[in-house]
């Protein structure tokens, strides 16, 4: 992003999100804290997945953790909504930094698997506690204010982008790269591979939960299916990996995209929604494998033939 | 101790099924290493595939496996060489989204085609049971404990014995090698998701037996297979056997003496445990 006409153009859209609540329907508001939310999600993703190249399963319980944490300070403890988000965020990130030294030892497809199964533990646990309210979930105080969560939730992407523009950059963000593109030789070259894998873990935690807990306050009613729930993480992916993981731009514009999708469809009938979504995934991941990101960077070079270089770079 | 007896029993019993089903996605993932999000989708496919058999044409459940088996075969191999083979050099998550986005394709589209309701199939001898040394043992769950026992033996010689399978496990061990030695890796690749997908669909018609089917089992099922593989190693299809046995015995018990509540936690407690202390499976080799 050194151009400075994209930078100046980055700025106008945030200036122009941040102005929707006053111009647009309550509705439009609403998907708008649901796209952002996404985005924010996908961004916290990214840093983990995109960039240090761990498929975590896990982050959909740091919201989850995010959630019950502001849930519980404001409900049991009667603390105020910030001092609430800042709990489930440090929450989260001890459990990043607790497990992640476990969990962030295996590799590839174990790793995924042992976050899904994780997430499935913490499902269970929270299902059976007193102070979670066990399968009943809890129920915060309504709090009218559409506008501030928009705000807060694009705040909460800027920041999240801000992160992960400062990770591309910097020396920590090339040794999580080292550590995507081959774990040994990164070792090798003196990257301390545990401590930044835990610290990317970490932050991407944090991220998680900060959005979790502002969809808790939002929605005001949480239950441990829909907190912890694996779909979401597995949204995350998607709109990472068809925006462009490892991009600083690419996740925020995959929530951005297949969420207009998504959400033109689902007036449509629900079905064929589903089924269209699930098409537009499959043929994402065959034409355009490194995302929307790298689509719009190389699109002028290659033109039509950009689809089937990578259809030709990835076949057997 | 009769309750144990019984929990025993019938925690065999389930993972007999459970090993069933965790094969084909074992098989694929050490051979292709492609983890099928969409295995549990071709579970539910053989499942209501041996149903409209059943009930549409009145064909018994056990001759109407082997037909569903045929079926599921030919759809993963199409899907193979058609479509997965386009991505196989991509990297990991965009083959774990393509299957991704292959169940939810598959899951919507048995909505619309076989309706949200739950169907189970129910040959005239459905309720038949015996009791043996004190436990009911339910005459259809023994049938699909044995078949599924059966099937995971023939798939074992098979990768053991035959020209193919060794060349199926050769394109495991070293692709490139393999080529070397005249072994074409395209339909290798199709021919071993084709088996897969066809244990899936086997797997599915004795699940409809002994269970419920509707179109959103797949993704429970894939996660119980995910575990399932990782408890058994994916090495070998005794593997797979053992750690299906484990998982319904873990589920079993968990379930007796916990609360029914805690399978989940129990089942994917072991599969994070067996992960962080033993990354091959509890059966797997070390490296």
């Amino acid at each position: 992003m050194k151009r400075p006409l994209a930078r100046a153009g980055i700025v106008a859209a945030i200036v122009v999100l941040a102005g929707i609540p006053w111009l647009a329907s309550p509705s439009i508001v609403q998907f708008g804290i649901n796209m952002l939310l996404l985005a924010a999600l996908a961004q916290g993703w990214n840093i983990i997945g995109g960039y240090t190249g761990y498929a975590s399963f896990g982050n959909s319980v740091f919201y989850g953790l995010g959630s019950y944490g502001t849930a519980i300070a404001m409900l049991r403890w009667h603390l105020p909504f910030g001092v609430g988000l800042a709990l489930g965020a440090v929450i989260a990130i001890a459990f990043a930094a607790l497990f992640g030294r476990a969990v962030l030892r295996l590799r590839g497809h174990y790793f995924a698997i042992c976050t899904l199964g994780l997430a499935q533990v913490m499902t269970a646990i929270v299902s059976n506690l007193e102070i979670t309210g066990r399968n009943t979930g809890l129920v915060l105080p309504l709090l009218r204010g559409d506008v501030l969560f928009y705000e807060l939730s694009l705040s909460l992407v800027v920041v999240a982008t801000l992160i992960v523009a400062w990770i591309a950059r910097s020396r920590f963000g090339y040794g999580l790269i080292a550590i995507r593109e081959n774990e040994e030789a990164a070792a090798a070259m003196g990257v301390d591979t545990t401590r930044y894998k835990v610290l990317a873990f970490s932050l991407s935690a944090a991220i998680s939960a900060l959005a979790g807990g502002i969809h808790a306050y939002w929605i005001t009613f949480i239950d441990p299916v829909s907190a912890f729930d694996i779909g979401l993480n597995v949204k995350m992916i998607i709109v990472t990996v068809f925006g462009g993981p490892g991009s600083v731009l690419g996740p925020v514009l995959g929530a951005f995209v297949l969420s207009a999708i998504s959400e033109v469809l689902s007036t449509e009938i629900s079905t064929v929604a589903g089924l269209f979504f699930g098409a537009v995934i499959v043929v994402a991941v065959v034409f355009m494998p490194r995302g929307v990101a790298d689509l719009i960077r190389r699109f002028d070079k290659y033109r039509w033939r950009y689809f089937a270089e990578n259809v030709r770079a990835n076949r057997l | 101790m009769d309750l144990l007896w019984q929990g025993l029993v019938n925690g065999i019993l389930l993972g007999g099924l459970y090993a069933l089903m965790a094969l084909g996605l074992a098989l694929v993932w050490g051979v292709l290493n492609i983890v099928n999000l969409s295995h549990g989708a071709f579970i539910m496919l053989g499942g209501y595939a041996c149903y409209y058999l059943f009930s549409g044409l009145g064909i018994d459940p056990f001759v109407a496996m082997p037909i569903s088996m045929a079926a599921l075969f030919a759809f993963g191999y199409l899907l193979q060489r058609h479509l997965i083979n386009l991505v196989i050099r991509a990297p990991m998550f965009n083959t774990l989204l393509l299957t991704f986005g292959l169940d939810v394709v598959l899951t919507y589209s048995a909505q619309i085609a076989f309706s949200a309701d739950f169907r189970t199939i129910n040959p005239s001898y459905a309720g038949a049971h015996f009791t043996w040394l004190g436990a009911t043992v339910p005459l259809v769950r023994l049938i699909a404990f044995a078949i599924a026992i059966a099937l995971t033996l023939l798939l074992w010689l098979f990768l053991g014995r035959t020209k193919l399978g060794r060349a199926i496990r050769a394109t495991a061990q070293n692709l490139v090698a393999a080529r070397l030695y005249g072994v074409e890796p395209r339909s290798i690749y199709a021919l071993t998701f084709a088996i897969g997908a066809a244990l899936a669909g086997g797997a599915g018609a004795l699940y409809g037996v002994v269970s419920q089917l509707n179109p959103y089992i797949g993704v429970s099922l894939t996660a119980k297979s995910f575990v399932i593989a990782i408890i058994g190693g994916l090495e070998s299809p005794l593997g797979v056997i053992a750690g299906g046995m484990i998982l319904g015995l873990v589920e079993s018990m968990t379930s007796l003496y916990i609360g029914p509540t805690y399978t989940d936690v129990a089942s994917f407690g072991i599969l994070v445990l067996v992960l962080i202390v033993r990354p091959t499976g509890l059966f797997g080799r070390t490296t």
